[in-house]
C-alpha cells in the first residue's frame, strides 16, 4: 500500500469534514442544541482522530482528543453550544484545517512549526476549560484519556473488560487465568462471564487454539494505563476493551458494536456489558415470554425498550449492530472516490471519440451505403448516450460552494459590526467541477462587497423603514443552457448619478456622454473603478470588480448588475455549464462553418429575398428583430446565395437574426480551447473540429448579441434620456 | 512581456543550431529549440474580424493551432502560396504556459550549426524588420540571415488583437 496514495485520500476526507464540521457549527448559531448537528461535529472530529491516529500524526490526535472530549460533554449535556464555545470550535476546525494542511505540504508535525504553535496551545488551555478539572495539561499530551466520576454515567462502579483472546494466544505461551492472577494484584474480579461462541464441536477443536472470550467486571483503583498494561503480551492478536467506571450509555453502545459475537442474543449482550443486571433480565424475558402467549412474537429489543429497562439508544445500537452484520458488505462502496485528471482524460477522449464519429458517419454518408449508414447511427446514438453519461461525471453541485460563505457573512458581519444573514437558495443546481472552482474567488469578492458597501448600518436601515438585519442572498439556477448565480444583497442601491459623477471625475466618459442606466452599472466592472467613499479592509481599493468580471469572462461567462436605490442590488453572473461539449446547430457561410450553440437558437426562418431588412431589423411577427448578416459582419466577400436563411438566438432576454447561408443541422461539438492569440477576439467562442477535419469557429453569441442590440437600441435609448 | 535577458545586456545571440527558411527572397533563422514540426500547407480556417497578419487556423491533430503569416507582420504583402509553401509550427514558452503558433514561410532550407563567431549583434537601424524583433544577424556562406527572436514577434501579435479588441468594443459600446 502505497503511503502517500492513502495519506492524500485522509486529507481529502478531513478537509471534506472539516467543511462539514464548520456548517454544522454555523447551523448550531441558529439552532443551538439540535442534537443531530452536535453529533455530526463530533463525528467529523472523532473521524479525524481516528484517521489522523493511523498516520502518528500525535499532534492533530491530542489535539481533536480535547476538542471530543469536550464535545462528550456537550452531547452528555453537561455543556451548552453557546455563542463563545462555537466561536472557539470554529477556531478549532480553522487550526485543525491549517494543521491538515501542513500535512499536505509534507511538514512533519512531531515538533509544531513555530508559526502555529502559541495558537495550537493558547486553543488547547481555552479547550480544557470545558472539561472537569482533571489534570488538564496532562491531557494534551495524553491520546487516550480515561473518563470517570461522571454524574450521568450508569450505576457500574467497575471497570468493564472485554477480552476475545486470539487463537494462538496459548502456543504464543500466555495463560488467561495467570492475567486474571495478576489483575488481582491491584483490583478485585467482582465478576467474569466466559464467552464461548467460538468453541467448536469437541471433535474439531484443536486443544492448542483458544477460542476463550471473557467479560470481565473488575474492581480497581488504578489507571487505565495499569489496567492496559496487563494485556500487552497478548494485545497484538486479541480483541480487548475496557470502559472505566461510570461510563455512559453510549460507550457501552460502542462496546456492543466492537464486539465480535454476530448471534449472541441481544439480552445476553446488554446484561454482559453490565448494562442489565439479571433480574432486570429474566424480568424482560418474562414479558416476553407473556406477549408470546398472546402470539406476539416481539423482539426483545422492543420489549426492553417498552419496559424502560434500558436507555432507547442502547437499544438501537444493539439493533443497528444487528443489522449491520447483514448490510455491512453491501453499503460500503456506494461511493467512489476518482481522480479528477483521470475524469478530464475521459472527459477528452469521449470529445475525440465525438469527432471520430461524426467523421465516420460523414464517410458513410458519402458512400451511400445504406447498411454502413445503420451502423453508423447507431454507433453515433451510443456515442451521444456516453457523452451524456460522462458529462454529468464532472459536475458538482453549487450547494458546498454557496454553504462556504455562510461563514464568510458570519465573519466579515462581525468585523464590520454589520448585522447580516445569509440565505442560500438553488444550491442543488449543477455544474462543471472547473466552473465550481474557479467561482469561488469572485463570489467571495461579490458577496464582501454586497456586505460591505451594500448593506447600510442598522440605524440608516431603520430609518429607511427596513429591518435591522441586512439580508444577503445567494441564488443558482439554469436557464437556456447556462447557470445563473446571483449574489443579491437589500442595502442602499447603487446611485447612478454617483456613478456617473465618478466616472466623468476618473476620464472614463466624456462630458455630456449619455448612457442607458444598465449601462451605467456596468461601469462599476471598468478597471479602477470604485465608488466606496472610504476605503476599508475588506474591499473600496479600486480592484475589484473589474478581477471579478474578468475571472467571468475568463470562463465564458457574462456578468451584470441591476440595482434599486434603496432597495438592494443583484449581481447575475452567466456561466456555460460545461467547458467541454456542447450541442451545436452547424451553419454554413461562404466556404466556413459556424457552430452556435443549440440552446441558444430559437428558430430558424427562411428570408425572404424579396423583402430587404432596412437598417438592421426585421419584423417577425410584429416584433422587431435586429439582425445581421453574418457575412457582412465577418467581412466574407464570395457571393450571396439565392437562398438565405435567419437564425434566430436568444439569451438573457435579448434577440436577434443570424443571416447565414445554409442550416446544416445540430452538431455535438467538442470546443477546443481558444488559443491565447484569440482570447482578447470578439464574437468568437472558441473552435471546434469538423467530421472531415475541418476546423469550424463556435460563435459567441452573448457578446454577438451584446454588440448587435446595443448598436440598434442605443439611438432609442438616447432619445429618451435626452 | 518575455524580454530576453541578453538582448538587454548587449549580448548577441547563442551560437547552436537554428532553422532556416525563406520568406519572401529574404533569409531567416529561428533556433531550433522552438521548432516543434513542420507541416505542408493544408487546409486552413479562416477566422473573421482578425487582423490580416492572422490567416487563421488549423487541424493539427486534433488540436486548434493559429497560423500566421510573418510577410504581412513584417509589413510586406501576404505569402504568395506555392509547392513548396510550408508551416512550421513553433513551441513558444511564455509567462503563462506554452503557445503553439504556427508560421507560414515560402520555403524550409536546413538546420545549421551557427557558431559564435558567426553571429553578430542585432543593427539598431537598416534593417524593414522591426529591431526588436531580431535576436543577432548569422553569417551563412558569406550572406547575412535575420535570427528572429519569435517570442517577441508572436507577444506583439497579441498586443495588437488585444488593442484592436478593446478598439472594437470601444466602437461598438459608443456607437
Amino acid at each position: 500500500m502505497d503511503m502517500d496514495e492513502v495519506l492524500k485520500v485522509f486529507i481529502a476526507e478531513s478537509q471534506e469534514l472539516l467543511q462539514q464540521m464548520e456548517e454544522a457549527l454555523l447551523m448550531l448559531e441558529h439552532a443551538p442544541g439540535d442534537s443531530d448537528t452536535i453529533n455530526a461535529i463530533f463525528r467529523a472530529a472523532h473521524t479525524i482522530k481516528g484517521s489522523a491516529g493511523l498516520f502518528g500524526l500525535d499532534a492533530i490526535v491530542a489535539f481533536t482528543h480535547i476538542a471530543e472530549s469536550v464535545l462528550d460533554r456537550v452531547r452528555s449535556g453537561e455543556l451548552r453550544f453557546d455563542a463563545e464555545l462555537t466561536a472557539l470550535f470554529l477556531q478549532v476546525r480553522d487550526h485543525l484545517g491549517e494543521l491538515v494542511r501542513l500535512v499536505d505540504e509534507g511538514i512533519d508535525l512531531s515538533s509544531l512549526p513555530a508559526e502555529v504553535q502559541p495558537l495550537h496551545t493558547q486553543l488547547g488551555d481555552c479547550l480544557s476549560r470545558y472539561l472537569p478539572s482533571t489534570d488538564s495539561q496532562s491531557q494534551l499530551r495524553a491520546t487516550e484519556r480515561i473518563e470517570r466520576g461522571h454524574e450521568h454515567g450508569l450505576s457500574a462502579d467497575h471497570w468493564h473488560i472485554s477480552l476475545r483472546f486470539g487463537p494462538d494466544t496459548l502456543r504464543n505461551g500466555m495463560d488467561p487465568l495467570g492475567l486474571f492472577r495478576y489483575l488481582n494484584t491491584f483490583g478485585r474480579i467482582v465478576s467474569l462471564v466466559p464467552v464461548l461462541d467460538r468453541m467448536p464441536a469437541a471433535a474439531e477443536m484443536d486443544p492448542e487454539t483458544c477460542y476463550l472470550g471473557f467479560e470481565v467486571a473488575f474492581y480497581s483503583d488504578a489507571d487505565k494505563a495499569t489496567i492496559d498494561g496487563a494485556f500487552e503480551f497478548v494485545r497484538e492478536d486479541s480483541l480487548i476493551r475496557i470502559l472505566p467506571p461510570h461510563s455512559k450509555s453510549d460507550q457501552y453502545l460502542e462496546l456492543i458494536r466492537a464486539l465480535p459475537e454476530e448471534d449472541m442474543r441481544l439480552g445476553e449482550i446488554l446484561m454482559r456489558c453490565g448494562t442489565l443486571t439479571a433480574t432486570e433480565l429474566q424480568e424482560v424475558l418474562h414479558t416476553q415470554v407473556q406477549s408470546q402467549q398472546r402470539a406476539e412474537t416481539r423482539p426483545i429489543g422492543q420489549v426492553l425498550m417498552e419496559e424502560s429497562l434500558v436507555q432507547p439508544p442502547v437499544i438501537a445500537a444493539a439493533l443497528q449492530k444487528q443489522q449491520q452484520i447483514k448490510d455491512n458488505r453491501n453499503n460500503e462502496n456506494n461511493l467512489i472516490r476518482v481522480d479528477a485528471s483521470k475524469l478530464d482524460r475521459l472527459i477528452d477522449l469521449v470529445g475525440e471519440l465525438i469527432i471520430a464519429g461524426a467523421g465516420a458517419q460523414m464517410t458513410a454518408q458519402r458512400c451511400g451505403h445504406s447498411e454502413m449508414q445503420e451502423a453508423t447511427e447507431v454507433l453515433s446514438r451510443l456515442v451521444e448516450e456516453v457523452r451524456d453519461s460522462a458529462l454529468p461525471l464532472r459536475m458538482v453541485q453549487i450547494g458546498a460552494t454557496f454553504n462556504r460563505f455562510q461563514r464568510v457573512v458570519r465573519d466579515v458581519s462581525r468585523e464590520i459590526s454589520k448585522d447580516i444573514a445569509l440565505s442560500i437558495s438553488g444550491g442543488e443546481t449543477e455544474l462543471d467541477k472547473t466552473v465550481v472552482e474557479r467561482i469561488t474567488d469572485p463570489l467571495t469578492h461579490l458577496v464582501r462587497n454586497a456586505m460591505d458597501h451594500g448593506i447600510e448600518p442598522a440605524d440608516k436601515r431603520m430609518a429607511n423603514a427596513k429591518p435591522a438585519q441586512g439580508r444577503v442572498w445567494l441564488n443558482a439556477f439554469h436557464d437556456a443552457g447556462s447557470i445563473v448565480i446571483e449574489v443579491g444583497d437589500d442595502g442602499g442601491g447603487l446611485d447612478p448619478q454617483r456613478i456617473l459623477a465618478k466616472a466623468r471625475e476618473r476620464g472614463m466618459l466624456n462630458e455630456g456622454q449619455q448612457l442607458a442606466e444598465k449601462d451605467v452599472f456596468n461601469l462599476i466592472f471598468e478597471p479602477g473603478f470604485s465608488t466606496a467613499e472610504q476605503v476599508s479592509n475588506l474591499s473600496g481599493r479600486g480592484v475589484g470588480m473589474d478581477v471579478v468580471k474578468r475571472n467571468i469572462t475568463a470562463l465564458r461567462g457574462t456578468i451584470d448588475l441591476d440595482s434599486k436605490l434603496g432597495q438592494g442590488t443583484t449581481v447575475r453572473i452567466r456561466l456555460p455549464l460545461t467547458l467541454a461539449i456542447i450541442d451545436g446547430f452547424l451553419v454554413n457561410v461562404g466556404q466556413a462553418s459556424y457552430v452556435i450553440p443549440l440552446e441558444l437558437v430559437e428558430e430558424c426562418i427562411e428570408l425572404n429575398s424579396d423583402e430587404p431588412f432596412e437598417r438592421g431589423h426585421l419584423e417577425l411577427r410584429g416584433q422587431m428583430l435586429p439582425v445581421v448578416r453574418l457575412r457582412e459582419l465577418f467581412e466574407d466577400d464570395s457571393p450571396r446565395p439565392r437562398r438565405e436563411s435567419v437564425v434566430v438566438v436568444h439569451q438573457a432576454g435579448l434577440r436577434a437574426g443570424l443571416v447565414v447561408d445554409q442550416l446544416l443541422g445540430e452538431f455535438q461539438t467538442v470546443i477546443k480551447p481558444l488559443s491565447k492569440v484569440f482570447s482578447a477576439c470578439p464574437g468568437l467562442g472558441g473552435f471546434t473540429i469538423l467530421g472531415d477535419g475541418t476546423v469550424a469557429l463556435i460563435l459567441d453569441i452573448p457578446s454577438l448579441l451584446g454588440q448587435l442590440t446595443r448598436v440598434s437600441e442605443a439611438p432609442q435609448r438616447a432619445r429618451i434620456e435626452a | 512581456m518575455n524580454a530576453s535577458p541578453r538582448l538587454l545586456a548587449g549580448a548577441s545571440a547563442p551560437a547552436g543550431q537554428y532553422l532556416t527558411f525563406t520568406l519572401a527572397r529574404e533569409v531567416f533563422a529561428v533556433e531550433i529549440q522552438v521548432v516543434r514540426e513542420i507541416i505542408e500547407y493544408g487546409k486552413l480556417t479562416g477566422v473573421p474580424m482578425l487582423p490580416p497578419s492572422i490567416l487563421g487556423v488549423i487541424n493539427l491533430r486534433g488540436a486548434v493551432v493559429p497560423v500566421i503569416d510573418l510577410g504581412v507582420r513584417f509589413g510586406g504583402s501576404a505569402t504568395v502560396i506555392g509547392p513548396r509553401t510550408c508551416i512550421v509550427i513553433l513551441e513558444i514558452a511564455q509567462d503563462d504556459g506554452t503557445q503553439v503558433i504556427g508560421m507560414v514561410v515560402d520555403a524550409v532550407n536546413e538546420v545549421r550549426e551557427l557558431a559564435a563567431g558567426e553571429i553578430e549583434p542585432a543593427p539598431s537601424f537598416g534593417s524593414h524588420i522591426r529591431a526588436d524583433f531580431i535576436l543577432g544577424m548569422g553569417k551563412l556562406d558569406e550572406r547575412l540571415v535575420v535570427m528572429l527572436d519569435v517570442s517577441r514577434v508572436i507577444s506583439a501579435e497579441d498586443r495588437e488583437l488585444l488593442g484592436q479588441a478593446q478598439h472594437l468594443a470601444h466602437a461598438s459600446g459608443t456607437s
